[in-house]
Protein backbone atom coordinates (compact mmCIF):
# COMPACT_ATOMS: atom_id res chain seq x y z
CA UNK A 1 0.00 0.00 0.00
CA UNK A 2 2.85 2.55 1.30
CA UNK A 3 4.33 1.65 -2.36
CA UNK A 4 1.76 2.20 -4.20
CA UNK A 5 1.28 5.89 -2.57
CA UNK A 6 4.90 6.28 -3.06
CA UNK A 7 4.55 5.84 -6.98
CA UNK A 8 1.11 8.37 -7.23
CA UNK A 9 3.18 11.16 -5.42
CA UNK A 10 6.45 10.44 -7.44
CA UNK A 11 4.00 11.11 -10.60
CA UNK A 12 2.13 14.18 -9.61
CA UNK A 13 5.78 15.98 -8.56
CA UNK A 14 7.26 14.88 -12.16
CA UNK A 15 3.61 16.22 -13.49
CA UNK A 16 3.92 19.49 -11.56
CA UNK A 17 7.54 19.68 -13.32
CA UNK A 18 6.22 19.63 -16.49
CA UNK A 19 3.62 22.20 -15.88
CA UNK A 20 6.19 24.40 -15.25
CA UNK A 21 8.18 24.35 -18.15
CA UNK A 22 5.10 25.75 -19.86
CA UNK A 23 5.78 29.59 -18.52
CA UNK A 24 2.39 31.22 -17.71
CA UNK A 25 1.32 34.49 -19.16
CA UNK A 26 2.89 38.18 -17.56
CA UNK A 27 -0.50 39.81 -16.32
CA UNK A 28 -1.90 43.03 -18.01
CA UNK A 29 -3.85 46.29 -17.53
CA UNK A 30 -7.25 45.87 -18.77
CA UNK A 31 -7.58 48.69 -21.34
CA UNK A 32 -10.04 51.18 -18.80
CA UNK A 33 -7.63 50.77 -16.27
CA UNK A 34 -4.69 51.32 -18.14
CA UNK A 35 -5.84 54.70 -19.36
CA UNK A 36 -6.43 56.27 -15.75
CA UNK A 37 -3.46 54.64 -14.44
CA UNK A 38 -1.97 56.66 -17.11
CA UNK A 39 -3.99 59.67 -16.43
CA UNK A 40 -2.70 59.60 -12.97
CA UNK A 41 1.07 59.98 -14.73
CA UNK A 42 2.68 56.91 -13.27
CA UNK A 43 1.67 53.02 -14.69
CA UNK A 44 3.16 50.52 -11.74
CA UNK A 45 5.39 47.60 -12.85
CA UNK A 46 4.68 49.23 -16.70
CA UNK A 47 8.64 48.62 -17.08
CA UNK A 48 8.51 45.06 -15.98
CA UNK A 49 5.21 43.88 -17.38
CA UNK A 50 5.09 45.92 -20.76
CA UNK A 51 8.45 45.20 -21.85
CA UNK A 52 9.88 48.47 -22.40
CA UNK A 53 12.92 49.31 -23.94
CA UNK A 54 16.19 49.91 -21.25
CA UNK A 55 17.91 51.53 -24.31
CA UNK A 56 18.56 54.65 -22.14
CA UNK A 57 20.15 53.30 -18.66
CA UNK A 58 23.94 53.30 -19.45
CA UNK A 59 25.43 51.05 -16.64
CA UNK A 60 29.53 52.32 -16.32
CA UNK A 61 31.76 49.17 -16.45
CA UNK A 62 33.73 48.36 -12.84
CA UNK A 63 36.68 50.14 -12.37
CA UNK A 64 40.20 48.07 -11.46
CA UNK A 65 39.84 48.97 -7.82
CA UNK A 66 36.25 47.50 -7.70
CA UNK A 67 36.88 44.49 -10.02
CA UNK A 68 40.46 44.29 -6.91
CA UNK A 69 38.00 44.45 -3.66
CA UNK A 70 40.26 47.62 -3.12
CA UNK A 71 38.06 50.00 -2.23
CA UNK A 72 41.11 52.58 -1.25
CA UNK A 73 41.85 55.21 -3.81
CA UNK A 74 45.64 55.11 -5.29
CA UNK A 75 47.10 58.40 -5.67
CA UNK A 76 50.79 58.46 -7.75
CA UNK A 77 53.43 60.87 -6.03
CA UNK A 78 53.25 64.14 -7.27
CA UNK A 79 55.63 64.51 -10.26
CA UNK A 80 56.74 67.30 -9.15
CA UNK A 81 58.81 65.81 -6.27
CA UNK A 82 59.63 62.73 -8.50
CA UNK A 83 63.34 64.59 -9.08
CA UNK A 84 63.32 65.39 -5.10
CA UNK A 85 63.11 61.90 -4.31
CA UNK A 86 64.31 60.05 -7.19
CA UNK A 87 67.65 62.09 -9.15
CA UNK A 88 69.76 62.16 -7.64
CA UNK A 89 71.61 59.83 -4.06
CA UNK A 90 70.11 61.89 -1.20
CA UNK A 91 72.40 64.20 1.25
CA UNK A 92 70.36 63.45 3.89
CA UNK A 93 68.74 59.82 5.43
CA UNK A 94 65.59 61.08 5.86
CA UNK A 95 64.07 62.28 2.21
CA UNK A 96 60.89 63.95 2.51
CA UNK A 97 60.30 66.40 -0.18
CA UNK A 98 56.03 66.68 0.29
CA UNK A 99 56.66 67.81 3.97
CA UNK A 100 54.68 64.65 5.34
CA UNK A 101 56.23 65.58 9.07
CA UNK A 102 56.06 68.42 10.84
CA UNK A 103 59.90 70.13 11.11
CA UNK A 104 60.08 69.22 14.18
CA UNK A 105 59.17 65.34 13.68
CA UNK A 106 61.81 65.21 10.89
CA UNK A 107 64.31 66.85 12.69
CA UNK A 108 64.14 64.01 15.48
CA UNK A 109 63.75 61.40 12.83
CA UNK A 110 66.94 62.52 10.88
CA UNK A 111 68.64 62.93 14.63
CA UNK A 112 67.93 59.68 14.98
CA UNK A 113 69.27 57.96 11.49
CA UNK A 114 72.00 60.10 11.91
CA UNK A 115 72.83 58.71 14.78
CA UNK A 116 72.43 55.20 13.20
CA UNK A 117 75.16 55.94 10.75
CA UNK A 118 77.48 57.37 13.20
CA UNK A 119 76.98 53.77 15.00
CA UNK A 120 76.66 51.19 12.34
CA UNK A 121 78.23 50.78 9.47
CA UNK A 122 75.62 50.57 7.24
CA UNK A 123 73.79 53.58 6.15
CA UNK A 124 69.82 53.92 6.82
CA UNK A 125 68.31 56.04 3.75
CA UNK A 126 64.17 56.53 4.59
CA UNK A 127 62.01 57.69 1.42
CA UNK A 128 58.73 59.09 2.86
CA UNK A 129 55.75 59.01 1.02
CA UNK A 130 51.91 59.11 2.16
CA UNK A 131 49.88 56.26 3.01
CA UNK A 132 47.97 55.97 -0.06
CA UNK A 133 50.55 57.34 -2.22
CA UNK A 134 52.15 54.84 -5.06
CA UNK A 135 55.59 55.54 -6.85
CA UNK A 136 55.22 56.16 -10.27
CA UNK A 137 55.76 53.04 -12.97
CA UNK A 138 58.50 55.03 -14.42
CA UNK A 139 60.56 55.32 -11.47
CA UNK A 140 62.47 51.93 -11.40
CA UNK A 141 62.68 51.31 -7.53
CA UNK A 142 64.44 48.01 -7.85
CA UNK A 143 67.24 49.57 -9.77
CA UNK A 144 67.14 52.81 -7.13
CA UNK A 145 69.68 51.37 -4.76
CA UNK A 146 71.87 50.17 -7.47
CA UNK A 147 72.14 53.33 -9.27
CA UNK A 148 72.89 55.77 -6.15
CA UNK A 149 74.11 53.22 -3.59
CA UNK A 150 76.83 51.32 -5.55
CA UNK A 151 79.35 53.37 -4.17
CA UNK A 152 80.30 54.27 -1.11
CA UNK A 153 78.96 53.64 2.72
CA UNK A 154 76.63 50.23 2.33
CA UNK A 155 73.16 51.53 3.01
CA UNK A 156 69.80 49.74 3.46
CA UNK A 157 66.98 51.96 1.66
CA UNK A 158 63.54 52.13 2.93
CA UNK A 159 60.39 53.32 0.93
CA UNK A 160 58.21 54.30 4.01
CA UNK A 161 54.48 55.18 3.41
CA UNK A 162 52.97 57.46 6.46
CA UNK A 163 50.83 55.89 8.83
CA UNK A 164 50.55 52.38 6.66
CA UNK A 165 53.75 51.00 7.67
CA UNK A 166 52.61 47.35 5.90
CA UNK A 167 53.36 48.67 2.64
CA UNK A 168 57.00 49.73 3.12
CA UNK A 169 59.85 48.27 1.25
CA UNK A 170 63.30 47.61 1.61
CA UNK A 171 66.37 47.57 -0.76
CA UNK A 172 70.11 46.93 0.21
CA UNK A 173 73.28 48.62 -1.62
CA UNK A 174 74.81 45.97 -4.00
CA UNK A 175 77.46 45.49 -1.36
CA UNK A 176 74.93 43.74 1.13
CA UNK A 177 72.83 41.94 -1.29
CA UNK A 178 75.38 39.30 -1.27
CA UNK A 179 75.91 38.85 2.07
CA UNK A 180 72.22 39.22 3.40
CA UNK A 181 69.87 37.14 2.09
CA UNK A 182 66.36 37.57 0.67
CA UNK A 183 64.90 35.94 3.50
CA UNK A 184 66.95 37.61 6.22
CA UNK A 185 65.67 41.15 4.40
CA UNK A 186 62.04 40.05 4.55
CA UNK A 187 62.28 39.02 8.56
CA UNK A 188 64.12 42.25 8.95
CA UNK A 189 61.28 44.52 7.09
CA UNK A 190 58.23 42.15 9.06
CA UNK A 191 59.39 42.47 12.51
CA UNK A 192 60.25 46.32 11.59
CA UNK A 193 56.55 46.49 10.38
CA UNK A 194 55.31 44.15 13.51
CA UNK A 195 57.08 46.86 16.15
CA UNK A 196 55.52 49.88 13.63
CA UNK A 197 52.08 48.82 13.76
CA UNK A 198 52.14 48.76 17.63
CA UNK A 199 51.33 52.52 17.49
CA UNK A 200 48.62 54.49 16.32
CA UNK A 201 49.87 57.81 15.63
CA UNK A 202 52.06 57.76 12.08
CA UNK A 203 55.01 59.53 13.20
CA UNK A 204 55.35 57.35 16.40
CA UNK A 205 55.11 54.60 13.92
CA UNK A 206 57.80 55.68 12.01
CA UNK A 207 59.53 55.96 15.13
CA UNK A 208 59.10 52.33 16.01
CA UNK A 209 60.03 51.24 13.05
CA UNK A 210 63.03 52.80 12.71
CA UNK A 211 64.03 51.62 16.13
CA UNK A 212 63.80 48.27 14.65
CA UNK A 213 64.80 48.93 11.88
CA UNK A 214 68.29 50.00 12.98
CA UNK A 215 68.14 46.90 14.97
CA UNK A 216 68.02 44.84 12.29
CA UNK A 217 70.59 46.64 9.99
CA UNK A 218 73.25 45.99 12.94
CA UNK A 219 72.58 42.19 12.71
CA UNK A 220 72.42 42.46 8.86
CA UNK A 221 76.29 43.60 9.83
CA UNK A 222 76.94 40.99 11.96
CA UNK A 223 75.56 38.28 9.38
CA UNK A 224 77.39 39.83 7.03
CA UNK A 225 80.62 39.07 8.95
CA UNK A 226 82.45 41.85 8.93
CA UNK A 227 82.72 41.66 5.15
CA UNK A 228 80.89 44.59 1.88
CA UNK A 229 81.40 44.65 -1.13
CA UNK A 230 82.79 47.85 -2.38
CA UNK A 231 82.11 49.75 -5.42
CA UNK A 232 85.27 48.73 -7.09
CA UNK A 233 83.60 44.70 -6.67
CA UNK A 234 86.90 43.99 -3.93
CA UNK A 235 86.03 42.62 -1.12
CA UNK A 236 87.68 44.23 1.56
CA UNK A 237 89.06 42.72 5.10
CA UNK A 238 86.39 45.14 6.57
CA UNK A 239 84.63 47.14 4.41
CA UNK A 240 82.52 49.01 7.49
CA UNK A 241 83.39 52.45 7.32
CA UNK A 242 83.51 52.89 11.06
CA UNK A 243 85.41 49.88 12.23
CA UNK A 244 89.14 50.68 10.09
CA UNK A 245 90.51 52.99 13.27
CA UNK A 246 89.48 50.55 15.60
CA UNK A 247 90.66 47.33 13.99
CA UNK A 248 93.70 49.30 12.95
CA UNK A 249 94.26 50.32 16.54
CA UNK A 250 94.00 47.09 17.85
CA UNK A 251 96.84 45.49 15.88
CA UNK A 252 98.93 48.47 17.14
CA UNK A 253 98.22 48.42 20.72
CA UNK A 254 99.34 44.29 20.52
CA UNK A 255 102.01 44.55 18.19
CA UNK A 256 104.47 46.06 21.04
CA UNK A 257 103.55 42.88 23.44
CA UNK A 258 103.66 40.60 20.39
CA UNK A 259 107.16 41.80 19.69
CA UNK A 260 108.27 41.73 23.20
CA UNK A 261 106.61 37.81 23.89
CA UNK A 262 108.29 36.80 20.47
CA UNK A 263 111.68 38.07 21.60
CA UNK A 264 111.57 36.77 25.17
CA UNK A 265 109.99 33.19 23.93
CA UNK A 266 113.18 31.63 22.72
CA UNK A 267 115.05 32.48 26.54
CA UNK A 268 111.49 32.55 28.46
CA UNK A 269 111.12 28.34 26.86
CA UNK A 270 114.87 27.54 27.31
CA UNK A 271 114.85 28.90 30.86
CA UNK A 272 111.94 26.35 31.64
CA UNK A 273 113.35 23.73 29.76
CA UNK A 274 116.42 23.39 31.63
CA UNK A 275 114.02 24.05 35.07
CA UNK A 276 112.09 21.45 34.31
CA UNK A 277 115.07 19.35 32.92
CA UNK A 278 116.92 20.38 36.35
CA UNK A 279 113.76 19.39 38.41
CA UNK A 280 113.65 15.95 36.80
CA UNK A 281 117.05 15.43 37.11
CA UNK A 282 116.88 16.16 41.58
CA UNK A 283 114.42 14.33 41.66
CA UNK A 284 115.45 11.06 39.58
CA UNK A 285 118.92 11.81 41.50
CA UNK A 286 116.85 11.56 45.08
CA UNK A 287 114.85 8.70 43.85
CA UNK A 288 118.63 6.79 43.56
CA UNK A 289 120.04 8.49 46.83
CA UNK A 290 121.63 6.34 49.07
CA UNK A 291 121.34 7.44 52.62
CA UNK A 292 123.61 6.99 55.17
CA UNK A 293 124.23 7.63 58.92
CA UNK A 294 127.28 9.00 60.94
CA UNK A 295 127.37 5.86 63.59
CA UNK A 296 127.86 7.01 66.71
CA UNK A 297 128.66 5.82 69.77
CA UNK A 298 125.19 4.80 71.78
CA UNK A 299 125.54 3.49 75.47
CA UNK A 300 123.34 0.15 76.01
CA UNK A 301 119.80 1.17 77.94
CA UNK A 302 118.06 -0.80 80.38
CA UNK A 303 120.12 -4.01 79.58
CA UNK A 304 119.40 -4.14 75.80
CA UNK A 305 122.22 -4.94 73.90
CA UNK A 306 120.89 -3.79 70.41
CA UNK A 307 118.08 -1.07 70.76
CA UNK A 308 116.09 0.76 73.44
CA UNK A 309 114.33 3.52 70.67
CA UNK A 310 111.10 3.16 72.21
CA UNK A 311 108.53 4.64 69.43
CA UNK A 312 105.00 5.47 69.65
CA UNK A 313 102.35 2.84 70.05
CA UNK A 314 98.88 3.43 68.56
CA UNK A 315 95.55 2.60 69.18
CA UNK A 316 92.71 2.21 65.38
CA UNK A 317 89.94 1.07 67.79
CA UNK A 318 87.70 4.29 67.58
CA UNK A 319 86.94 5.63 63.65
CA UNK A 320 85.56 8.92 64.77
CA UNK A 321 88.36 10.20 67.23
CA UNK A 322 91.99 11.30 65.50
CA UNK A 323 95.12 9.33 66.02
CA UNK A 324 96.37 11.95 68.69
CA UNK A 325 93.23 11.04 70.92
CA UNK A 326 94.58 6.89 70.25
CA UNK A 327 98.02 7.81 71.14
CA UNK A 328 98.78 5.26 73.39
CA UNK A 329 101.01 7.26 76.81
CA UNK A 330 99.67 5.21 79.33
CA UNK A 331 101.87 3.29 81.49
CA UNK A 332 102.33 -0.38 81.69
CA UNK A 333 100.78 -0.91 85.25
CA UNK A 334 97.76 1.54 84.71
CA UNK A 335 96.96 -0.61 81.73
CA UNK A 336 96.87 -3.80 83.42
CA UNK A 337 94.93 -2.38 86.63
CA UNK A 338 91.28 -3.79 86.76
CA UNK A 339 88.39 -2.21 88.92
CA UNK A 340 88.41 -4.46 92.33
CA UNK A 341 85.35 -6.55 92.49
CA UNK A 342 82.61 -5.45 94.28
CA UNK A 343 80.80 -8.25 96.87
CA UNK B 1 114.26 8.43 75.66
CA UNK B 2 111.03 6.90 77.40
CA UNK B 3 110.52 3.14 79.94
CA UNK B 4 109.14 0.94 77.57
CA UNK B 5 106.43 -0.07 80.82
CA UNK B 6 106.16 3.36 82.33
CA UNK B 7 106.70 5.43 79.33
CA UNK B 8 108.43 7.79 81.87
CA UNK B 9 111.86 9.84 80.35
CA UNK B 10 114.91 8.33 81.33
CA UNK B 11 118.38 9.43 80.70
CA UNK B 12 120.72 8.00 78.30
CA UNK B 13 123.04 4.50 79.19
CA UNK B 14 120.49 4.12 82.40
CA UNK B 15 121.01 0.49 83.15
CA UNK B 16 117.47 0.34 84.18
CA UNK B 17 114.62 2.60 84.39
CA UNK B 18 114.91 5.33 87.73
CA UNK B 19 111.14 5.16 88.03
CA UNK B 20 109.77 1.64 87.84
CA UNK B 21 113.26 0.04 87.57
CA UNK B 22 112.71 -2.07 84.08
CA UNK B 23 115.22 -3.81 82.26
CA UNK B 24 114.85 -6.61 79.88
CA UNK B 25 115.61 -8.99 82.00
CA UNK B 26 111.52 -8.38 83.03
CA UNK B 27 110.66 -8.64 79.22
CA UNK B 28 112.38 -11.47 79.17
CA UNK B 29 110.74 -13.06 82.06
CA UNK B 30 107.18 -12.44 80.08
CA UNK B 31 108.23 -13.40 76.80
CA UNK B 32 111.82 -15.65 77.69
CA UNK B 33 115.35 -15.37 77.10
CA UNK B 34 115.76 -17.26 74.12
CA UNK B 35 116.86 -16.03 71.07
CA UNK B 36 113.87 -16.27 68.37
CA UNK B 37 114.69 -16.76 65.00
CA UNK B 38 111.88 -14.97 62.24
CA UNK B 39 111.97 -13.23 59.16
CA UNK B 40 111.67 -9.17 58.66
CA UNK B 41 107.91 -9.90 57.82
CA UNK B 42 106.37 -12.37 60.16
CA UNK B 43 102.43 -12.18 60.07
CA UNK B 44 101.89 -15.02 62.60
CA UNK B 45 98.22 -13.00 62.74
CA UNK B 46 97.68 -13.76 59.22
CA UNK B 47 96.04 -10.46 58.54
CA UNK B 48 98.24 -10.26 54.79
CA UNK B 49 97.23 -12.16 51.45
CA UNK B 50 99.60 -13.03 49.43
CA UNK B 51 99.32 -9.87 46.67
CA UNK B 52 99.47 -7.56 50.23
CA UNK B 53 102.91 -9.48 51.23
CA UNK B 54 104.39 -8.52 47.79
CA UNK B 55 103.95 -5.01 47.95
CA UNK B 56 104.89 -4.59 51.68
CA UNK B 57 108.10 -6.67 51.21
CA UNK B 58 108.53 -4.19 47.92
CA UNK B 59 108.21 -1.36 50.35
CA UNK B 60 110.79 -2.93 52.84
CA UNK B 61 113.19 -3.48 50.31
CA UNK B 62 112.96 -0.10 49.09
CA UNK B 63 114.13 1.60 52.42
CA UNK B 64 116.97 -1.34 52.79
CA UNK B 65 118.29 -0.34 49.13
CA UNK B 66 118.19 3.48 49.92
CA UNK B 67 119.05 3.42 53.52
CA UNK B 68 122.34 0.58 53.02
CA UNK B 69 122.83 0.44 57.00
CA UNK B 70 118.87 0.38 58.00
CA UNK B 71 116.46 -2.60 57.66
CA UNK B 72 112.63 -3.06 58.38
CA UNK B 73 111.34 -5.68 60.19
CA UNK B 74 107.11 -5.99 60.57
CA UNK B 75 105.62 -8.59 63.02
CA UNK B 76 102.28 -9.08 63.61
CA UNK B 77 100.51 -11.38 65.80
CA UNK B 78 97.76 -11.53 68.72
CA UNK B 79 99.78 -10.83 71.97
CA UNK B 80 97.27 -11.17 74.24
CA UNK B 81 96.14 -9.54 77.37
CA UNK B 82 98.89 -9.47 79.08
CA UNK B 83 101.57 -8.75 77.17
CA UNK B 84 102.16 -4.94 76.43
CA UNK B 85 102.94 -3.89 72.71
CA UNK B 86 106.03 -1.62 73.79
CA UNK B 87 107.81 -3.86 75.82
CA UNK B 88 107.15 -6.81 73.09
CA UNK B 89 108.74 -4.51 70.44
CA UNK B 90 111.64 -3.52 73.22
CA UNK B 91 112.24 -7.53 73.63
CA UNK B 92 112.06 -8.79 70.36
CA UNK B 93 113.95 -6.10 68.68
CA UNK B 94 117.08 -7.48 71.66
CA UNK B 95 116.26 -11.50 71.59
CA UNK B 96 115.46 -11.58 67.66
CA UNK B 97 117.49 -13.33 64.88
CA UNK B 98 116.21 -11.95 61.30
CA UNK B 99 116.80 -14.56 59.12
CA UNK B 100 116.70 -12.72 55.64
CA UNK B 101 118.70 -9.92 56.80
CA UNK B 102 122.53 -9.78 55.76
CA UNK B 103 125.16 -10.34 58.78
CA UNK B 104 126.10 -6.58 58.09
CA UNK B 105 123.48 -5.37 59.46
CA UNK B 106 123.20 -5.84 63.22
CA UNK B 107 119.67 -5.37 65.11
CA UNK B 108 121.07 -1.88 66.12
CA UNK B 109 119.83 -1.15 62.48
CA UNK B 110 116.82 -2.07 62.68
CA UNK B 111 113.43 -0.67 62.80
CA UNK B 112 110.20 -3.00 64.00
CA UNK B 113 106.76 -2.17 63.59
CA UNK B 114 104.29 -4.34 65.91
CA UNK B 115 100.64 -4.66 64.64
CA UNK B 116 98.22 -6.56 67.15
CA UNK B 117 95.12 -6.99 64.96
CA UNK B 118 93.54 -8.34 68.05
CA UNK B 119 93.89 -5.49 70.78
CA UNK B 120 93.75 -3.26 67.40
CA UNK B 121 97.03 -1.70 68.25
CA UNK B 122 100.74 -0.88 66.40
CA UNK B 123 103.80 0.46 67.56
CA UNK B 124 107.28 1.07 66.39
CA UNK B 125 110.96 0.02 68.30
CA UNK B 126 113.79 1.14 66.84
CA UNK B 127 118.16 0.05 67.23
CA UNK B 128 120.74 2.24 68.74
CA UNK B 129 121.84 3.17 65.32
CA UNK B 130 119.00 5.12 64.53
CA UNK B 131 118.99 6.43 68.40
CA UNK B 132 119.96 10.69 67.75
CA UNK B 133 117.78 10.98 64.85
CA UNK B 134 114.59 9.35 65.35
CA UNK B 135 112.09 10.91 68.17
CA UNK B 136 109.19 9.08 69.47
CA UNK B 137 107.06 11.63 67.50
CA UNK B 138 108.42 11.01 63.90
CA UNK B 139 107.18 7.66 64.64
CA UNK B 140 104.13 8.77 65.65
CA UNK B 141 103.22 10.32 62.70
CA UNK B 142 104.48 7.56 60.74
CA UNK B 143 102.11 5.37 62.32
CA UNK B 144 99.55 8.49 62.19
CA UNK B 145 99.77 7.75 58.12
CA UNK B 146 98.67 4.18 58.42
CA UNK B 147 95.80 5.02 61.14
CA UNK B 148 93.05 5.55 59.08
CA UNK B 149 93.70 2.15 56.90
CA UNK B 150 94.21 0.18 60.08
CA UNK B 151 90.50 1.15 60.97
CA UNK B 152 89.47 -0.61 57.68
CA UNK B 153 91.67 -3.93 58.33
CA UNK B 154 93.56 -2.37 55.20
CA UNK B 155 96.85 -3.80 56.87
CA UNK B 156 98.81 -3.65 53.90
CA UNK B 157 98.13 -0.36 52.39
CA UNK B 158 98.50 1.15 56.23
CA UNK B 159 102.06 -0.62 56.51
CA UNK B 160 102.70 0.86 52.95
CA UNK B 161 101.70 4.67 54.03
CA UNK B 162 103.99 4.17 57.52
CA UNK B 163 106.85 2.51 55.43
CA UNK B 164 106.62 6.03 53.08
CA UNK B 165 106.50 8.47 55.54
CA UNK B 166 109.55 7.05 57.46
CA UNK B 167 111.15 7.10 54.01
CA UNK B 168 110.85 10.91 54.15
CA UNK B 169 111.98 11.32 57.58
CA UNK B 170 114.99 9.21 57.40
CA UNK B 171 115.94 10.84 54.23
CA UNK B 172 115.71 14.43 55.61
CA UNK B 173 117.44 13.42 59.29
CA UNK B 174 120.36 11.64 57.38
CA UNK B 175 120.88 15.24 54.96
CA UNK B 176 120.87 17.08 58.54
CA UNK B 177 123.24 14.97 59.89
CA UNK B 178 125.36 15.01 57.23
CA UNK B 179 125.64 19.39 56.86
CA UNK B 180 125.76 19.03 60.71
CA UNK B 181 126.12 15.98 62.80
CA UNK B 182 127.21 17.77 66.36
CA UNK B 183 122.79 18.21 67.32
CA UNK B 184 122.49 14.83 66.81
CA UNK B 185 125.62 13.37 68.56
CA UNK B 186 124.97 15.34 71.68
CA UNK B 187 121.84 13.48 71.87
CA UNK B 188 123.62 10.46 72.51
CA UNK B 189 127.06 12.00 74.28
CA UNK B 190 127.49 10.59 77.48
CA UNK B 191 126.52 12.11 80.50
CA UNK B 192 128.59 14.44 81.89
CA UNK B 193 130.16 13.34 85.27
CA UNK B 194 131.46 15.77 87.88
CA UNK B 195 135.07 14.83 88.07
CA UNK B 196 134.76 16.24 84.29
CA UNK B 197 133.23 19.32 85.69
CA UNK B 198 135.89 19.97 88.47
CA UNK B 199 139.15 19.08 85.79
CA UNK B 200 137.57 21.71 82.77
CA UNK B 201 137.53 24.37 86.36
CA UNK B 202 140.76 23.78 87.00
CA UNK B 203 142.03 23.42 83.53
CA UNK B 204 140.52 27.14 82.69
CA UNK B 205 142.14 28.43 86.16
CA UNK B 206 145.70 27.27 84.86
CA UNK B 207 145.20 28.93 81.58
CA UNK B 208 144.31 32.20 83.33
CA UNK B 209 147.43 32.23 85.74
CA UNK B 210 149.80 31.38 82.70
CA UNK B 211 148.47 34.29 81.04
CA UNK B 212 148.85 36.65 83.80
CA UNK B 213 152.63 35.29 84.71
CA UNK B 214 153.26 35.89 80.94
CA UNK B 215 154.36 31.76 80.42
CA UNK B 216 153.50 30.44 77.00
CA UNK B 217 150.59 28.44 77.10
CA UNK B 218 151.23 24.60 76.58
CA UNK B 219 148.63 23.10 73.88
CA UNK B 220 146.80 19.85 74.83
Amino acid sequence: MKGFVAIVAGCLWAGGFAHAADEMPLPSWEPEVRKEMLADGWLAGADLLEGQSDDGLVLEPPNPEEISGDDTAVIEVPEEFLDAYFAARPEKFLIDPQGLLSEHEFRERLEFLDYHAGDSSIDLFVYLFQGDQEIPSEVRKDELAERFFSAGQPAAIVFYYLGAPQRSALFLSPSLTDAISASEQNRALESSVIQGGEKANPAEQLDRFLVQMSIRTYWMERKAGGQAMTSDGTREATALAVTPEVTAAKPMKFEALRQKLTEFAVPAVLLLVAFLGALGLRLWHRSRARYRFPDFEVEPRLGGRHAAGIGAVISFVNATQPPASQRDQMPDYLQRARPPSIG
Amino acid sequence: MKCPRCVQRIHRAAESCPHCGFTLADADAVFGHEEVRIKCLTDCAGILRRHDRERVEAAMEKISRRFPQVFVAIYTGSLGELTNLRQFGFWLLNRAAFEDVPVEKPNEAGILITIDPESKAAGIVFGYLLDPFLEESDTFDCLSRGHAYWLEERYADGIQRVLAHLDGILAKRSRQARRDPEPFERKVLPPVQTADLVRRIRLGHRRGVSSKSGETEVPR
